[in-house]
């Protein structure tokens, strides 16, 4: 859920290039001036009306909230928040690390939990960073692109936002496999949705950029979710081969 | 910004007029150098003034226009997201499609300027494509919880370098555009893309 929710919803500033077929291409630099094949959306109508109801429950219920949690909770207090969901996704990095073949990245993605979680008070601070850890993006969704899976068909989810057949499988497994599942569902329910919450109240001004900058925002918001997970895939694949970093 | 640029490129073509090789040196450094400019004066600026660090400031579109549009090819940056609509439109379409487009992108980006308060550019490097034509400018915006990977694309032209796409964390503004002109193109074709504009600017 955190995943999910953080991709998506950081979706906002972040998020497209092109089609399936060339989803997990390096850009080249000649990308500026080449044609590329149009997103793979073969579900179009119903992903614009999950779409328009997302909009509905943001409208109705999300951006409230969104606006009581950051009108009541002062700036630091949220972002320890969103530091502790935070430190859990490391973990999650760090096995798709693991399994992506990045076992150094992945390495420092374990160190970052340590110590964020012992001197960073169970995750409210950073000091990962503080001290030389970058915090290194990993999912399943993106293991399975290192893995060569291509991202199928551009799909819009729920609550959740933007995805792909890949992605969001990746996303399941996520789910499924997350630690909170062992706490009462009373508690795992409260802290999913405290989570979500961060996450939104955290993308609210890119959202608002897209919101501004956009003409058709529906494909404005694939394109940038489309590029941002190519850009992730090919960081994944790059990192394993030891390109980058 | 423009004269400092324009300078040293009057000290790099008068001074190195027959001397070949060393214009490779002015070609790395100059468009890298651009945009540590563009970055500092745009947050020496909000910093210096506290009318800036409000989003609603009049004050913001002076800055914009007089730091940031002058290093910008917004005629490219159109040509580019047209892709291959570009050449379905009239000389006076795309006189007007440059224009709109350039007036959304400075208005909706302007909103970002007073966030730049507690943030800073670095430039990490610079990626040459084609030599002395085309190259892009990496840095990384700090400051916030996470470091922001952001490109600067430079293309040399007439006017000296300018910039001609930006990426932010892998995503393109070219990119994003083309597809979102694409689709309007085809569905209204390039009068209903110039319509969809002016309503989106309030023109």
């Amino acid at each position: 859920m955190r995943i999910a929710s953080r991709l998506f919803l950081s979706l906002s500033l972040l998020c497209a290039a092109a089609s399936v077929a060339h989803a997990d291409e390096p850009a080249s630099p000649e990308a500026a001036s080449t044609e590329p094949a149009p997103a793979f959306d073969p579900i179009e109508p119903v992903n614009r009306a999950t779409f328009a109801l997302n909009d509905v429950i943001d409208m109705i219920i999300v951006n409230p909230l969104v606006s009581l949690w950051n009108g009541v909770l002062p700036q630091p207090v949220r972002q320890g928040v969103s530091n502790v969901f935070d430190n859990l996704d490391d973990v999650y990095a760090g096995v798709n690390h693991v399994l992506q073949g990045s076992p150094s990245t992945a390495g420092a993605d374990f160190g970052r939990v340590i110590v964020n979680t012992t001197v960073g008070v169970g995750g409210l601070f950073d000091v990962g960073t503080k001290v030389g850890l970058k915090k290194t993006y990993g999912d399943f969704g993106q293991t399975l692109g290192v893995w060569g899976f291509s991202t199928g068909p551009y799909v819009v989810l729920p609550l959740i936002g933007p995805s792909t057949l890949r992605d969001t499988s990746g996303r399941a497994v996520r789910v499924v496999t997350d630690a909170r599942n062992l706490l009462p569902s009373n508690t795992s329910y409260a802290l999913m949705g405290t989570e979500y919450l961060a996450t939104r109240a955290d993308a609210k001004s890119n959202e608002n950029l897209v919101a501004a900058s956009s003409l058709d925002r529906y494909v404005f918001v694939r394109n940038l979710y489309l590029q941002r997970r190519a850009m992730l895939v090919k960081t994944g694949k790059d990192i394993a081969a030891g390109k980058a970093q | 910004m423009k004269r400092a640029l324009q300078s040293v490129f009057g000290l790099a073509f008068g001074i190195l007029l027959f001397v070949n090789t060393s214009t490779l040196h002015a070609e790395t450094v100059a468009p890298e150098e651009l945009v540590r400019r563009l970055a500092a004066d745009v947050t020496d600026a909000v910093r210096k003034d506290p009318e800036l660090q409000n989003p609603a400031s009049p004050k913001i579109a002076d800055i914009v226009g007089r730091l940031i549009v002058p290093r910008f090819d917004f005629q490219r940056i159109t040509q580019f997201a047209m892709g291959r609509n570009w050449a379905k439109a009239t000389p006076a379409e795309q006189k007007e499609i440059v224009d709109q487009f350039g007036r959304l992108l400075t208005r909706t980006y302007s909103n970002a300027i007073a966030s730049l308060k507690e943030l800073d550019i670095e430039v990490k490097g610079t990626k040459i494509i084609t030599a002395n034509a085309d190259v892009t400018v990496k840095t990384q915006m700090i400051g916030r919880p996470q470091p922001v990977a952001i490109d600067y694309s430079l293309i040399n032209g007439p006017a000296g370098w300018k910039v001609y796409d930006v990426t932010v964390e892998g995503i393109s503004l070219i990119a994003a555009y083309r597809e979102e002109f694409g689709t309007l193109v085809s569905s209204s074709g390039v009068s209903g893309l110039i319509d969809v504009l002016k309503k989106k600017n309030g023109a």
